[in-house]
């Protein structure tokens, strides 16, 4: 468990609902609702954080959803408590996952990996949970190639590392560089805000197994 | 991908978020804190300062007037949709407004004008870039 992280989403937890639960999840409601909308088999959700997310989760799912940290575990339960299915709240660090190889159909992650401490190794920690062949659909804001935006999100990163996310992480390249295949991108918002889809491979022999 | 009612489509991809509250909130929260730096700037800026220098400091006045009120606009009208034109807005509005006060005296509503216009000419460059992105095949 990283102390750090778990430390800063714990303090961010009381402010979060306010900061992103209006005008951020309205607007990107209808996206994530589509994405989520493909969840399927056994679900792996990663960062739950207040659990704002499950309102646009499909009813009836098997959904075992994860985050570093307790406070916003507590926030989500009562979320949770009122979904039409089975949602499992854990805490876990995304980089140790205590469950065996293959366990999960489906992983999802949203803006998750702008907060990750190791995006690689983490991303290499989902593919070794989902099956060969098991997506990940992710929605997630990244850096952009656009200098005024990079510009841009390059300066607010020290400031916003403090208190939530980084901004100019290259999702997508830690995606392949941690195996996964098939990638696909769907724009959100410019080149920033995305959706992200990936297969994790049939053949494996990358990845140790763990343990 | 159809994603319900309020968004447009184009080979699949959606183009435009048109749904009117956000396209408010957009326009409102661009041209007024356009219009707020460029007040900001042209007050604290006088027309004895070297060009370069109003240009720098009304850079880094229409960011730290841009900043807060990223962070109230964007509780109601999103997140990155509001950081990144909102804190663009602010820097090239004070650099703009900097650079004509430092020229000539700067009357207060023409600051106000040039810094909205400012604002509403980069929140249409980052909807046509948005449309552009979606409807260009990469």
């Amino acid at each position: 468990m990283d102390p750090a992280t778990q430390k800063k989403w714990d303090r961010a937890a009381r402010g979060y609902d306010l900061m992103n639960g209006y005008g951020p999840e309205w607007r990107w409601g209808p996206y994530k609702r589509w994405l989520f909308s493909t969840m399927a088999g056994r679900v792996l959700f990663v960062a739950i954080g207040t659990g704002q997310d499950i309102q646009f989760f499909p009813a009836g799912q098997e959904i075992t959803a994860i985050d570093i940290s307790p406070r916003m575990i507590e926030h989500a339960r009562v979320r949770a408590d009122g979904y039409d299915g089975r949602l499992e709240l854990r805490q876990l660090d995304v980089h140790d996952l205590d469950y065996p190889d293959a366990t999960f159909d489906k992983v999802f992650t949203s803006c998750t990996f702008c907060s990750v401490a190791d995006p690689v190794n983490a991303l290499k920690e989902l593919r070794r949970v989902l099956c060969p062949g098991g997506t990940i659909g992710m929605f997630e804001h990244t850096g952009s190639r656009f200098l005024p935006f990079s510009l841009m999100l390059d300066l607010m990163t020290p400031l916003m590392r403090q208190v939530g996310p980084e901004l100019n992480r290259d999702t997508l390249a830690n995606l392949y560089q941690a195996g996964f295949v098939d990638v696909n991108v769907e724009l959100v918002y410019l080149d920033v805000v995305k959706l992200i889809h990936g297969v994790a491979p049939c053949a494996g022999g990358l990845l140790e197994p763990k343990g | 991908m159809d994603l319900g009612e309020g968004y447009g489509s184009c080979d699949g991809r959606q183009i435009m978020n048109w749904r009117p509250y956000f396209l408010i909130g957009d326009l409102v929260s661009n041209t007024g804190v356009g219009a707020v730096v460029g007040l900001v700037v042209a007050s604290s800026i006088g027309e004895t300062w070297w060009m370069g220098l109003g240009m720098a400091a009304g850079m880094c006045i229409g960011s730290l007037v841009a900043l807060p009120a990223v962070c109230l606009f964007s509780v109601l009208f999103g997140a990155m949709e509001v950081m990144l034109p909102v804190m663009l807005t602010g820097m090239l509005a004070g650099m703009l407004v900097g650079m004509g006060a430092a020229m000539t005296m700067l009357p207060g509503d023409v600051a106000v004008g040039i810094g909205a216009v400012v604002g509403l000419v980069v929140l249409l460059t980052t909807y046509g870039l948005d449309f552009y992105l979606k409807t260009s095949n990469e």
